[in-house]
């Protein structure tokens, strides 16, 4: 479904990333893991077509996305770093705005609009001004807007990050209820959630990969949690 | 074309949802109005001419405050990374964006529309050179928004973006001032460049090639521009 095929990128003289290559099949959950700076939403970038690679390129379903990015961008759902908001509009103004751009077709808007609702547990600030929200139900309203047009790949930069408990449990339901439907990459720093949700397990260090495993076999070699592994491969890395 | 359209109702929702459109609306049309009764007070003419004068001079204050947060603020709040990242043509989120600034402008110069009915009252206006004059006015607003929006997309900063579009404005609109100190084919170019001599001649009810040309060049030249600016990536 997915194949970067060693990405590079470039800001200036610095390096982003470092020739990174993998392959995500359809229907899988995947997670980028990785400090702050190591490279994962400049990757998610790239993929979604907003940044271009410096060499290397990614075909999203035998497609490249550099030079067919309208045709990919029906495909993918993408929640940024910081959901995408426009504070003055209501939930549900933004929302419409969100599928008519996604090429939603008009007699569906309604139907999705109300699906996603449902589904991101925001139907009660439906008429709300987005700027009056908290950070929970805006993180939600940024999801909302990822998986509006059904796409086939999701793609969720930190997607937990500023929820509280019991919402991110109800994130981490509604990513798997999309399981084997969509193949899904999220990129997050805690541990615990990629060990919930994800199939598989890429840990970026620097602009390179690291590690590429399924998450069973990485913990089973291991034999431990993630946690350790994680920490243990980082600093094996950083001696070599 | 359906996508500009989207983001042109965007835009125009988004002026009327916060204040900044109906202070606009209001202290526009009050200082026009104060401008027109002054001017008709003092002429006592039959003609819009003086007063198309006086609005053509308070656009370069006003149109930068429309156009400051065009791009600027998509960009601030990472709205940009939204917009450019749905299956969306760059060309169409810059048309959609002009055209929604566009109307909200033809909508104050509309305002105006009852200076023309006061004057049919009371005497017999030159109809022609007042719609001319309307067209004139219309278009250097709609040039002027147009590098209101350019200046926008250069920056995430909402007052860089309106000083630099009053840099621009101020220099296109002064610009003959300064004609005297030049001669030969600078002379000609600044006089060709400078807005005052083409908005002049529809005021008076004469419509040429060559001013026409001026005002959808740079329009065109000016979306143009901005298209490239948010395609270029160094920023994002």
């Amino acid at each position: 479904m997915i194949i970067a095929k060693q990405v590079t990128k470039y800001f200036g003289g610095f390096a982003a990333l470092k020739g990174i290559s993998f392959e995500i099949g359809r229907g899988e959950i995947v997670g980028f893991l990785g400090q702050n700076g190591a490279g994962k939403t400049t990757l998610m970038r790239i993929l979604t077509s907003y940044l271009p690679a410096t060499s290397g390129g990614v075909f999203i379903a035998g497609v490249d996305v550099a030079k067919n990015s309208l045709a990919i961008r029906k495909k993918i759902g993408y929640l940024p770093e910081t959901p995408p908001l426009y504070t003055n509009m209501t939930v549900g103004d933004y929302l419409k705005f969100a599928a008519q751009l996604k090429d939603v077709p008009i007699k569906q808007q309604r139907i999705q609009i109300d699906k996603v609702l449902t589904e991101c547990n925001i139907k009660d600030v439906r008429d709300k001004t987005i700027g009056t929200l908290s950070k929970g139900y805006k993180q939600r309203v940024g999801i909302a807007q990822a998986i509006i047009n059904d796409p086939e790949v999701l793609i969720l930069d930190e997607p937990t990050i500023g929820l509280d408990p019991v919402q991110i449990i109800q994130v981490r339901n509604l990513i798997r209820s999309l399981e084997y439907k969509r193949t899904v990459i999220l990129s997050t720093h805690i541990l615990s959630e990629i060990q919930q949700i994800a199939h598989r397990v890429l840990i970026i260090k620097s602009g390179e990969i690291i590690v590429d495993r399924s998450l069973e076999e990485l913990l089973s070699e291991f034999d431990s949690n993630l946690e350790d592994t994680f920490l243990r491969l980082h600093s094996a890395k950083e001696n070599q | 074309m359906n996508k500009v359209l989207v983001i042109a109702k965007k835009e125009l929702k988004a002026y009327f949802r916060s204040p900044i459109a109906y202070i606009v609306l209001i202290i526009t049309i009050s200082v026009f109005n104060i401008f027109f009764f002054m001017i008709i007070d003092q002429n006592r003419e039959a003609t819009l001419r003086d007063v198309f004068k006086a609005m053509e001079f308070l656009f370069i204050f006003i149109v930068p405050l429309l156009t400051m947060k065009v791009f600027s603020e998509e960009r601030l709040t990472g709205t940009m990374e939204f917009l450019m990242t749905t299956p969306t043509t760059n060309t169409a989120i810059v048309l959609g964006k002009y055209l929604g600034s566009l109307i909200f402008f033809t909508l104050i110069i509309g305002l105006t529309s009852s200076y023309y009915f006061i004057i049919e009252f009371f005497a017999q206006p030159d109809r022609l050179a007042i719609l001319t004059g309307y067209l004139g006015i219309w278009l250097e607003g709609a040039l002027f928004l147009a590098i209101g929006i350019l200046a926008s997309s250069w920056t995430r900063n909402q007052i860089i973006a309106a000083m630099s579009s009053y840099a621009t404005l101020f220099l296109l609109y002064f610009s003959i001032t300064f004609i005297k100190y030049f001669s030969g084919l600078a002379q000609t170019l600044i006089r060709y460049i400078g807005t005052w001599s083409h908005a002049e001649n529809f005021a008076v009810g004469l419509l040429t090639t060559a001013d026409l040309v001026y005002y959808l060049s740079g329009i065109v030249i000016c979306i143009a521009l901005t298209r490239l600016s948010i395609d270029n990536r160094l920023w994002r």
